[in-house]
């Protein structure tokens, strides 16, 4: 008996053994199979390259006189605010038929928004049929096309093709198409002055999307960000000549961002939000060209909102797709610039954008809160820069706007949704006021930024562009 | 005079055989008839109606099958085939790679393939979907919604007591039609069959 009872023990003190081994042995994980970069089978980029001479072709389809003196010069107006001074009145509220719609022209998909100067419309178009990238000029008064000015180019849908707005003066219109190709132009008479590629001059990497940065023109100089080689660069405006180019080392990409000037403590700056870094670059002066500040502690993927700047040397920072906002300080130091970060959050904890950029008025921002922020996501939000992430107010669960584009003119601001509705709302700092809401068409994406000029408010979705007539 | 009469054990066999095929066409009509009744429209079925989904995750969680009976689909005609997924990448991810510290499913049930410049296809591995919902909030936030949830009746226990539906926030589970049991996408559009959601 005692016999077996060892038996039995020992036997069970080898099972256990056993089942003791093949659990130290066992790899649980041998299943498992990494995730490692390049599975999608991801080649090299088979896009065709084209040869692209900028500005090839020109068609003229008529002519045009206007009495219209209003103009909407480039991305966020003359002042990159988009805010309307000195504006013509405009319409209290709107009943029946009001606001009417005067014209509309069919467009290829994108999200590019126009520009106007007494009279003429000018806005970046892609013609899918013709694979023709185009600067095209209408008349403001009927939207008839007086002229294009285009060229041969490869583009792929991806969300759209065109997204830029051009910088007009009296005497040039400035471009960028969906592939960095630079356009400069006569503005009468489309007359072709110069063109550049940035992805030949510059390595410059075509943003997804395409390219979303606006040009910006001051005084006689182009002002471009192209990221590769040069972070930035200067061209004169009359003949193409490239007159300064910023150094890149940190390897700096262009975002869908636009450059800002800034003047803080009197010194005026070009301010540029890139994928890698934010960063002002010397408007004048002997170190013109010059970078004064980066941070590299502002970091996204995708950056398409402009840097909003503040006289005391805050800079809001925005971005969409789970990037959220930063807040920070400039300060100069000695002949230098320091860089704080004041506050960092995501869009779920204060005011982020994704596409469009905050209006400042009235020492308060209004900004569309994007898609991933929440409870309060698409509504339209008002904080204090003191305290971005303290919200003042908000539109409410029933006042969602998507992505769509916002402005202010004559004290009323312009909100458009994504499904072509416009909202007229009292731009007020302590509560949401609105005046007036009227669905203008059915439209679909509609995030093309507006342009307003003799009481006529421009505006888009992916395929068509309206002229609205909104004065009194 | 010829006898016409024939004899009793063929007339056995006959009514044995006669007896038999009735037998089976009953049978067969039974079958049938209890088959068509089952797939009346009167039988219903849960399902969840994917423009009510808000992504809390507790289909993961709540299901009575483990891992969950509900899965992600793909309504590819949908899709924007974009390089950036929402629905793929971590927000604001490092990189757009196939790396697992850039994808945002927690089991890597999203297969990514390259087609051509810009075009990447989604495909859902759904022996490894976990029903969590995480690649649907991140298409529906920032891509067309192409991606988003359905009970897959071939692994639901149609028990009738839906145990996520007890506690779905939106109540976005609904009952349909035992025979059109899915509410995908492109096909299904609120508002009825044709309309737009």
């Amino acid at each position: 008996m005692e016999k077996n009872i060892k038996y039995i023990l020992w036997s069970v003190i080898g099972v256990m053994l056993i089942l003791f081994l093949w659990w130290l042995l066992k790899d649980p994980t041998n299943q498992f199979v990494e995730s490692t970069p390049g599975e999608d089978n991801k080649g090299t980029d088979s896009t065709v390259v084209d040869v692209v001479n900028i500005g090839e072709k020109f068609e003229s389809f008529g002519t045009s006189t206007s009495g219209l003196k209003g103009t909407w010069t480039r991305f966020r107006g003359a002042d990159f605010d988009n805010i309307v001074k000195n504006s013509q009145p405009l319409k209290n509220s709107w009943s029946g038929d009001q606001p009417e719609i005067l014209w509309s022209v069919e467009l290829g998909e994108g999200h590019a928004g126009p520009a106007i100067y007494e009279g003429k419309v000018y806005l970046m178009d892609y013609d899918e049929v013709k694979r023709e990238d185009a600067l095209r000029c209408f008349s403001l008064e009927d939207g008839k096309e007086l002229w294009r000015r285009s060229y041969k180019l490869s583009v792929k849908r991806n969300h759209g093709m065109s997204r830029t707005v051009p910088a007009v003066t009296p005497e040039y219109v400035l471009t960028i198409g969906p592939r960095c190709h630079v356009m400069c132009v006569k503005r009468e008479t489309g007359d072709l002055v110069w063109g550049l590629d940035m992805v030949q001059q510059y390595q410059t990497e075509v943003p997804l999307w395409f390219t979303g940065q606006c040009p910006m023109i001051d005084g006689n100089k182009a002002i471009l960000a192209p990221g590769g080689t040069s972070v930035m660069v200067a061209v004169d405006m009359a003949t193409g000549k490239v007159l300064w180019e910023t150094p890149n080392p940190g390897g700096i990409k262009m975002s869908h961002s636009s450059i800002m000037p800034w003047t803080f403590k009197g010194k005026k700056m070009y301010v540029y939000s890139a994928v890698g870094a934010v960063l002002a670059v010397s408007a004048e002066g002997a170190d013109e060209g010059k970078i004064l500040w980066k941070s590299t502690a502002w970091n996204h993927a995708v950056v398409a909102p402009a840097p909003v700047c503040f006289p005391d040397g805050k800079v809001f920072l925005t971005a969409g797709y789970g990037a959220g906002s930063m807040m920070i300080q400039v300060t100069p130091s000695g002949t230098e610039y320091k860089v704080d970060v004041l506050k960092e959050f995501s869009p779920k904890d204060g005011m982020a954008c994704e596409q469009q950029t905050p209006v400042l008025w009235d020492g308060h921002m209004f900004a569309i809160q994007p898609k991933d922020a929440g409870p309060l996501r698409n509504q339209l939000v008002c904080v204090s820069p003191d305290d971005v992430t303290k919200v003042i107010w908000t539109s409410g669960k029933d006042g969602r706007f998507g992505l769509g584009p916002y402005l202010i003119a004559d004290n009323k601001m312009y909100v458009l949704s994504d499904d072509g509705t416009l909202t007229m709302i009292k731009p007020d700092s302590k509560k949401y006021v609105q005046m007036a809401q009227k669905k203008l068409f059915d439209g679909h994406d509609a995030w093309g930024p507006m342009a307003i000029a003799d009481g006529r408010l421009l505006l888009r979705d992916a395929k068509t562009m309206y002229c609205v007539n909104i004065s009194q | 005079m010829s006898d016409n009469k024939e004899p009793k054990s063929i007339e056995r066999r006959r009514f044995i055989r006669s007896g038999m095929q009735m037998a089976l066409a009953v049978s067969l009509g039974g079958v049938a008839g209890i088959s068509f009744l089952k797939a009346t429209p009167k039988d219903l079925v849960w399902q969840i109606d994917p423009f009510k989904c808000v992504q809390c995750g507790r289909c993961a969680t709540e299901c009575v099958v483990t891992p969950s009976a509900v899965k992600c689909v793909h309504a590819y005609a949908l899709c924007g085939y974009c390089d950036l997924c929402g629905g793929y990448l971590k927000p604001d991810a490092n990189a757009r790679s196939t790396a697992a510290e850039n994808q945002l499913c927690p089991t890597a049930a999203i297969k990514r393939k390259f087609i051509e410049e810009p075009y990447y296809e989604y495909e859902i591995i759904e022996d490894l979907c976990i029903g969590c919902a995480k690649c649907v909030a991140g298409c529906t936030a920032f891509g067309n919604g192409s991606f988003h949830l359905q009970i897959r009746h071939n692994l639901c226990k149609n028990c009738n007591d839906c145990a996520i539906a007890r506690v779905c926030p939106a109540e976005a589970f609904v009952r349909v039609p035992a025979d059109t049991p899915y509410l995908i996408k492109g096909d299904f559009t609120k508002g009825g069959k044709g309309k737009k959601a």
